[in-house]
């Protein structure tokens, strides 16, 4: 298979390709142009330093630029312009959202998914990961509460379909309630409030399992000097975990969160496929992809409203990288 | 001491419970896809996938024949009901007992197997558990027999029908490696490349890098959609146009702010005495990478790839907008949405097994690397 | 040696490609009956387009996409050109994609009017000759209409006829059960005061008339947009309608508020399997389920022709399931109002092949060889009725050639957030049962008055 060649070709000089740009940069620096001899070493291992970051960021900084901050410049610019994109509109696209009954609710369901579903996922990984440490078949129940993971999220949505039907014959949900006794099956998601989170459980399901892999793994980190401390000091389950073990691994906790925060704002396959949006159950990103490739502009300005939604976790993270590097 | 042991006991056991129950709510779900994943179209939409290990009752409907023997005034035709073809329909694998009859839709089960039901005007059907039947009427049935409506249990039915058609779709294999293609380089650069960046923005002094920092957090939200067209613009023009080379630079590009938060995140988190120590020994920043930050920092580096892998192995719109549209370059996901999907979409038979069939390499893999995974963990913990 | 010729074949086969493969088998012999193989010789004679090559995207996949590339093999024998057909779910996204980067292929077929109409407007399709639009307005039954439906102005001003309407869908149609009907005594409906008469008497007998699915996922509520059309054209002239698929008169128009309440009266309790709440997410795909249950969960299904292809498996059409028009009130003077759906290929990179293909599409063959495989309706006026493979594929036709007025999926008409949203959504609302007629068409006006410039 000539496609398998490629590939794999293709791994060895994409990966060879990047080590030896980071080899022979770094030794050119180091031989050449800055030499650590002759009189003026003192001067130029310190140039040398100053230039090595850039050397180490470049390729990174390349293709996050070229892909990334340039269609967001792009993008900004053309969340000015209307539906033609000749037409300057100023903010108009901005100030039309903000005053549509749909744009308001797709807001604020969005603010509860941002809250809810990592606080909910990254809650339900951190006791996960605790429970299944010290178990013989840990590891085994930790694959399981994995494999949503893998699970793509149209697949997802057609798992909970089977759950949700608006059909005792089909929906389990329905189908407990039927074998308690109540005719009538309900459709959980035409429920107002209720049906968001119905939907958020979907994404819970799926992310748990990511936070419970991390923590789990920061938890193992915890140097067990802390812990028998600890333990000697008289706490109990309870207090070691919430008192000593949580706030030790706050970093840990604030990735996880971090990243699942930006995944529920990229998500929108879920809503998409369940209920389209209706019901009030519109979120940000759907509605977005209801005018993307029609109303450019008001997409994008739509794309923005998200950015700007995620600038609180940002901050968080920021205030934390600045406390590490004192 | 007798007390704190019994407590440490009860304590292990609520752990015990509290993780099966867990385990057991999260794995229901899934195992729903996989029974309905077993069964046809039809099954899947008539009862629940837990009822699938059960017998079902089915309603059904037939003929009766037309072979009349005359009887005194009238005629009597006899036989079986799952002689009939279309009645057969209903159980490919063999009906079971008949449980009730009817000759009307709206009534399918209007009487009990074994009695016989007064059609009016001298006309009556028996139709026993075993599917015989009698029909006593007054005039020569012609060549169309009475209508039977009839409720029988159906025995449970699985079938690999699903798999077959996903699995052997023409250039599935095909898919399969592209998608193979796709996925491992789009894997392995973006990691190389994120940690050299992550290891100067988190253990090398240069001004701007909390702006950088800043600026790698922000780009974690950009839709890509914003992208999408803008960058196929601009493969367009440096010739890669829709090509695998291109979707390797999307994905690279695309994983990138977030392997680079990870990584960096990680590596902050390192013991400072372990760098600085050999700092003072002499090493040079790209010696102090690969020789020490690296290693310790694989656990990162795995739970990135883990996540770089999935979402490039289920994703559908960087490889639709990226790829050419033949069949020489479809990825799996490609394939099944618009080859196997498409006009029918309400197959949930297909749906199912798809999904199943694209979290069976995934899972596979997080199987194969668990060990590895789970060390790498363990040397993290020199925190 | 064995092993070394295979793998050369093999690789012999992949390097001739999709082509290859297309043209080596012809669905059916040329020269059998019932075809019009004269078309085609013609064709073949005054087109060579050997060595050429042309792409084709279109939004068929599936079995819908064997069936185009069946139709494309006799292009490909007659011409000598190749052809890659590649068919895709998101084809509406995939073709502004592609267009906005400069990779579009040779002709694109689209299956709604609108997004052809804003990509004409940027230049990115190329406009048919003016022959094509008088070909079509003689050879179609109500051409007229037809090139009106595909004419727009272009990035010049100047209006042109931009597509080539092939493979049309009937709407205006109401699947049944012919064996539940005769049972129960119930007779097809001629009128619509008949088919509302009908609606009551299969209610007061204590069974369900109607099954509705609205769901689709992210296209949940189109199938009740496709309702209100057909009341739209069964309330108001075909003029009233143009007016309202392009906002002349405003949506909340008190013509369109009554064919709101007019579908609106089919959701009344006891008409609608499950209820009009359950109706809002049942899946349009396992609604007619429900038709062939026993008992019947439902006596009627308001569908389009694609729909038998959701039915159980083995279900013959004519036989165990049938459909009619959705009659059209007796009253008044509408006439006999056909709503449909379409699509048309478009140029949206010229080439001599590209132009040749749509030439061809002026064959009755092209349109023959799908029909006989089941599936395709045309207003081709030319073409032999005998390929159709059944009396009531043949009927449906005739519907389409009989239609006094043709009339296209307003939803697809309207701006694609109107027609494939609000529109949507709110007629989701509305059968829902949580708002009424006038506040849901006054919602859609005002996101409509509310659009972008």
């Amino acid at each position: 298979m000539p496609v398998i060649l490629q590939g794999i070709v293709t791994i060895l000089i994409g990966v060879g390709g990047c080590v030896a740009y980071f080899y022979v940069s770094n030794y050119v620096l180091d031989r050449f142009i800055f030499p650590a001899k002759g009189e003026n070493i003192g001067r130029n291992i310190n140039r040398a330093n100053a230039v090595r970051p850039w050397l180490f960021l470049f390729p990174a900084i390349f293709v996050l630029g070229l892909y990334l901050v340039y269609p967001v410049v792009g993008s900004f610019v053309r969340s000015l312009y209307g539906r033609d994109p000749e037409v300057f509109v100023g903010l108009g696209n901005y100030t039309q959202l903000f005053g549509s009954e749909t744009f308001q609710i797709a807001f604020l369901n969005n603010l509860g998914w941002v809250i809810v579903v990592p606080a909910a996922s990254t809650f339900i990984g951190l006791v996960a990961a605790q429970l299944t440490d010290k178990l013989s078949w840990g590891s085994f129940a930790k694959s399981m509460i994995f494999m949503p993971m893998a699970i793509s999220f149209v697949g997802a949505s057609l798992i909970w379909k089977f759950v949700y039907a608006n059909d005792a014959e089909i929906g389990l949900i329905n189908a407990i309630r039927a074998a308690m006794g109540f005719d009538d099956p309900i459709d959980v998601l035409q429920i107002p409030f209720w049906n968001n989170l119905f939907l958020m459980v979907i994404l819970i399901w799926i992310q748990t399992g990511f936070a419970m892999v991390i923590l789990a793994a920061a938890l193992r980190g915890i140097p067990d000097e802390t812990i028998e401390a600890a333990i000697l000091d008289g706490a109990n389950p309870w207090q070691l975990f919430f008192r000593i073990k949580v706030p030790q691994i706050m970093p840990t906790i604030l990735v996880v969160w971090t990243t699942i925060t930006v995944l529920v704002l990229k998500v929108f396959d879920i809503v998409y496929t369940m209920t389209g949006g209706n019901f009030d159950t519109e979120i940000l990103p759907s509605y977005m992809m209801d005018f993307m490739f029609r109303d450019d502009g008001r997409a994008t300005a739509i794309a923005f409203v998200i950015m700007i939604v995620v600038l609180p976790v940002m901050f968080w993270n920021i205030r934390q990288a600045r406390r590490e590097m004192r | 001491m007798d007390n704190i042991a019994g407590q440490k006991s009860s304590l292990a056991w609520a752990t015990n419970i509290s993780v099966v129950a867990l385990v057991l709510l999260w794995l229901i779900p899934t195992v729903g896809l996989l029974v309905s994943s077993l069964r046809e179209r039809d099954q899947i939409s008539e009862s629940g996938w837990w009822k699938a290990p059960f017998p079902v009752e089915l309603t059904a409907r037939g003929r009766t024949g037309t072979q009349a023997a005359p009887d005194g005034d009238a005629f009597v035709v006899t036989g079986n009901i799952y002689d009939d073809e279309e009645a057969r329909t209903y159980f490919p694998d063999g009906g079971g007992d008949v449980v009730a009859f009817g000759t009307r839709g709206v009534d399918p089960t209007e009487f009990a197997a074994g009695t016989t039901a007064d059609l009016g005007d001298g006309e009556s059907l028996t139709v026993n558990a075993d599917g015989t039947y009698r029909w006593v009427t007054p005039e020569d049935p012609g060549d169309r027999g009475q209508r039977v409506y009839f409720a029988a249990q159906s025995p449970p039915e699985f079938t690999l029908g699903n798999y077959r058609q996903v699995l052997t779709a023409d250039n599935m294999d095909r898919a399969f490696v592209n998608t193979l293609t796709v996925t491992i380089p789009a894997t392995v650069i973006p990691i190389l490349i994120a940690a050299f960046a992550a290891y100067a923005l988190a253990w090398m002094d240069f001004p701007g890098r909390g702006l950088l920092i800043a600026l790698v957090v922000g780009l974690l939200v950009v839709p890509l959609q914003l992208a999408l067209v803008p960058m196929l613009n601009l493969h367009n023009r440096i010739g890669i146009g829709q090509s695998f080379m291109g979707i390797w630079f999307a994905h690279t590009a695309f994983g990138m702010p977030l392997a680079v938060y990870l990584i960096r995140n990680y590596m902050a988190g390192l013991p400072r005495d372990i760098i600085e120590s050999a700092r003072v020994d002499g090493a040079t920043d790209f010696e102090l990478f690969v020789r020490i930050v690296l290693p310790l920092s694989l656990p990162a580096l795995a739970a990135f790839s883990i996540f770089q892998f999935l979402w490039t192995w289920n994703d559908l719109l960087v490889a639709k907008v990226f790829l050419p549209s033949d069949d020489a370059s479809k990825v799996m996901t490609v394939k099944i949405a618009d080859d196997l999907l498409g006009s029918r979409g309400g197959d949930w038979g297909i749906l199912a097994t798809a999904a199943f069939v694209s979290i069976a390499v995934p899972i596979a893999v997080f199987f194969a690397m668990q060990r590895f995974f789970v060390r790498g963990l363990l040397a993290g913990s020199v925190k | 040696m064995k092993p070394i010729r295979t793998l050369l074949a093999g690789a012999a086969a992949l390097a001739l490609g999709p082509g290859y493969a297309a043209a080596q088998d012809l669905e059916f012999e040329i020269g059998e009956e019932p075809f019009s193989w004269d078309s085609l010789e013609a064709f073949r004679s005054a087109h060579d387009f050997s060595g050429e090559s042309i792409d084709i995207t279109g939004p068929w996949t599936g079995r819908d996409a064997e069936l185009v590339e069946s139709v494309i093999a006799y292009f490909e024998e007659a011409t000598g050109a190749s052809v890659n057909y590649s068919g895709s779910d998101s084809f509406e996204q995939d073709i502004v994609i592609s267009t906005e980067a400069n990779s579009a292929p040779n002709i694109a077929v689209f299956p709604q009017p609108g997004l052809l109409e804003d990509l004409a407007q940027r230049g990115a399709v190329t406009p048919l000759d003016p022959e094509t639009a008088e070909w079509i307005a003689q050879t179609y039954a109500a051409g007229e209409s037809w090139v009106d439906l595909a004419s727009f102005e272009g990035p010049d001003g100047n209006e042109n006829l931009y597509a080539f309407p092939y493979k049309i869908d009937v709407k205006s149609l109401v699947w049944y059960v012919p064996e539940q009907f005769e049972e129960a005594g119930y007779e097809v409906p001629e009128t619509y005061e008949a088919l509302q008469e009908l609606t009551q008497q299969i209610a007061d007998d204590g069974v369900t008339p109607w099954c509705l699915g609205l769901g689709a996922g992210a296209g949940t509520g189109w199938p009740a947009t496709d309702w209100v059309e057909d009341m739209v054209l069964r309330e108001a002239p075909p003029e009233v309608y143009d007016q309202w698929v392009t906002n002349e008169i405003p949506f909340d128009d008190e013509r369109v508020v009554a064919a709101i309440d007019a579908y609106g009266w089919f959701l009344q309790d006891g008409f609608v399997n499950g209820g009009r709440e359950a109706a809002a997410t049942t899946d349009f795909r396992d609604a007619p389920s429900g038709l062939f249950s026993f008992p019947p969960e439902c006596y009627m299904l308001k569908q389009a022709t694609f729909i038998p292809t959701f039915f159980p498996e083995g279900t013959e059409i004519g036989v165990d399931a049938d459909f009619f028009y959705f009659p059209a009130p007796e009253s008044g003077d509408l006439g006999q109002p056909v709503l449909g759906a379409g699509t048309m290929f478009a140029i949206t990179v010229d080439s001599e092949a590209a132009r040749g293909f749509i030439e061809f599409l002026k064959t009755p063959l092209a349109h023959e060889i799908w029909a006989a495989q089941g599936g395709l309706l045309t207003p081709h006026k030319e073409i032999n009725p005998e390929v159709f493979p059944s009396d009531s594929q043949r009927e449906l036709n005739d519907i389409l050639l009989d239609a006094t007025t043709f009339r296209f999926d307003g939803s697809d008409l309207m701006p694609g957030e109107i027609g494939a949203g609000a529109f949507w959504t709110q007629m989701v609302e509305f059968t829902t049962g949580s708002q009424d007629a006038q506040a849901t068409a006054a919602a859609i006006e005002e996101r409509w008055s509310g659009l972008g410039q």
